[in-house]
């Protein structure tokens, strides 16, 4: 049983607090979208909100930013639940949609000043706002280009600049990176970094688990509507680390099989661009048995070294063990 | 006070983006204004039968065309969720809408009426209950066009679905034939149409007269309808716009 938003709100001063979920659950028809979903965002966090497709990663941003209802639960953004006050809290957030969804026929300028209109800016604001943050996401040569012009990364940062425009205590970034190329992904990831700094707090859904392991605080792990894990991308790498794995490189072609046969100590093994990655149990173990394989069978080995453990190699074993939890045979 | 300003806004930034749209254009002016045309030409003494009709076909095509465009463009753009995502209440959306809506369907009636009177020399009895007509026909058109539009994805889909309605009540609704020559098993829809009290709040406005025995009667069912169709929209609109 989950404790309830309120409950927790007592244990920690809510002014530190961006955003508390506790209980959540959503359905749609029959499909549980999610499952008592609950975790508590400090100000100032950048916050890694992680999951395979349809873990229900866009239900959470959508009932976040009040586009969607939820079944139960309780969500208090800035002290304040969206579904009571939805109009104070959207003007305390800023969402940046999977899809950049800004008015193609209006120019930069104007779709900026807009939603400043929207957000009850007043004009010198507005036109402040505006001309600064075209100059801060590189779009002051494009102000008066419509949208439907700008290149994928060029409408991808308007929707962002967009998202800023009235100084939001929180923002949503629902895969913010996705379909950019590397520059434009890198100089997205450093303005993130900077509205961070600025204490902006982030709630940031990406399937790039290396951009998560770069840019987040804390990241969470949702797996079909539940949450698997959370903690710090070391705590997560650490709770998976019972099994180290090693990466070998032999001087010759080995069946899988035969090495897995050998090497009782080795629990899986994948073979990429000519080294194998052996998930293992014992290293110590691990290490006699292939040397002892590698002499039987005549061939040398030209590397062995324990490799680190990714957030992502973490992502895939936690992935793993939930397929394996709901199919014990 | 601040929410209203938000419709405002609203309402301007559609007409600034999408009042140059061709199609809306050609079926909120030229049609109307062409029939109006052929209608004289056949027979020019009786054009002033016809024109309260043809003005009020005008803004029931203006007026849900326009809607129906907006919205399901926005929707499937993606640009009605970002509306969705600014602190502004669906009713202020709705409103917005509405008005911006309804703002075109009354400058392209008007048009069509300036022409009626600089051309054809026709004059009006009592222009207030023409304008009343106008508005509150703008108000509940709009609202019919936002109510179909948010039902469905496609511009192609919105105006099929308001075709099935809006063809049907232009021959029950007086548009060319007045209420009085209408066959009697028909009258009873007649009065459940929204454009026959349109039609003929139009009608007292140019002549002086009407089906009905009092302007009130046509006033009172297009407010009725009015609050109807916005009760009809709400909540349509809160259940269907981010789907």
């Amino acid at each position: 049983m989950c404790p309830t938003v309120r409950e927790e709100v007592g244990s920690r001063a809510e002014a530190d607090i961006a955003i508390q979920v506790g209980g959540l659950c959503k359905s749609y028809g029959e499909t549980c979208a999610l499952h008592n979903v609950a975790f508590t965002i400090p100000r100032g966090e950048v916050f890694g909100y992680l999951g395979p497709n349809g873990a229900g990663k866009t239900t959470t941003v959508n009932i976040l930013s009040g586009l969607l209802d939820r079944d139960v639960g309780e969500v208090m953004i800035c002290g304040m639940d969206i579904s009571r006050d939805p109009v104070p809290v959207k003007r305390r957030i800023g969402v940046v949609p999977e899809e950049s969804n800004l008015y193609p026929e209006l120019t930069c300028r104007r779709n900026l000043e807009y939603l400043g209109e929207l957000y009850g800016l007043s004009g010198p604001a507005r036109r402040k706002s505006t001309d600064e943050l075209l100059g801060a996401f590189a779009l002051s040569d494009k102000k008066e280009a419509p949208f439907r012009t700008l290149s994928r990364g060029m409408k991808r940062r308007l929707t962002v600049a967009a998202a800023l425009l009235h100084s939001p205590e929180v923002v949503f970034l629902d895969e913010p990176t996705a379909g950019l190329d590397v520059p434009s992904a890198r100089a997205l990831r450093a303005l993130i970094q900077t509205i961070n700094r600025d204490g902006t707090t982030v709630f940031l859904t990406t399937h790039n688990l290396a951009e998560a392991e770069a840019l987040c605080d804390r990241v969470l792990i949702l797996v079909k509507g539940r949450v698997v894990t959370e903690g710090t991308a070391m705590e997560i790498r650490q709770k998976v680390e019972k099994s180290r794995t090693l990466s070998v490189v032999l001087s010759a072609d080995v069946a899988e099989q035969s090495l897995l046969d050998a090497c009782p100590a080795v629990r899986s093994a994948s073979l990429v661009d000519g080294t194998w990655r052996l998930e293992v149990n014992d290293t110590h173990a691990a290490v006699s048995q292939i040397v002892s394989f590698a002499e039987k069978h005549g061939v040398r080995v030209s590397e062995i070294k324990t490799a680190t453990t990714t957030l992502e190699d973490a992502f895939m074993t936690i992935l793993k063990e939930d397929v394996e939890r709901e199919s014990p045979t | 006070m601040n929410q209203l300003i938000s419709a405002l806004f609203i309402s301007r930034k559609d007409v600034e983006s999408y009042y140059g749209k061709p199609p809306l254009i050609t079926w909120a002016i030229l049609f109307p204004a062409v029939l109006m045309l052929a209608v004289y030409v056949k027979d020019p003494a009786t054009y002033l039968d016809v024109a309260p009709g043809i003005i009020a076909m005008t803004l029931l095509f203006g007026n849900t065309s326009m809607a129906a465009i907006v919205v399901t463009f926005e929707k499937r753009s993606g640009t009605l969720q970002r509306l969705l995502l600014a602190p502004v209440t669906h009713r202020t959306i709705i409103l917005g809408k509405t008005a911006s809506a309804a703002a075109y369907g009354i400058a392209t009636s008007l048009i069509i009426t300036i022409g009626l009177a600089l051309l054809l020399g026709m004059t009006f009895s009592r222009p207030l209950v023409f304008g009343i007509g106008l508005i509150s026909g703008a108000g509940v058109f709009s609202l019919l066009g936002l109510t179909a539009s948010v039902l469905v994805r496609e511009v192609f889909e919105a105006m099929t679905l308001l075709n099935f309605l809006r063809f049907p009540i232009l021959f029950i609704s007086g548009v060319f034939m007045p209420m009085a020559a209408l066959p009697s098993w028909i009258k009873p829809v007649a009065f459940i149409s929204p454009l026959t009290y349109v039609v003929e709040l139009l009608r007292y406005g140019i002549s002086g007269h009407s089906y009905f025995s009092s302007q009130w009667i046509c006033i009172l069912a297009v407010g009725g309808f009015l609050a109807l169709s916005w009760l009809v929209a709400e909540p349509v609109f809160r259940r269907n716009a981010n789907r």
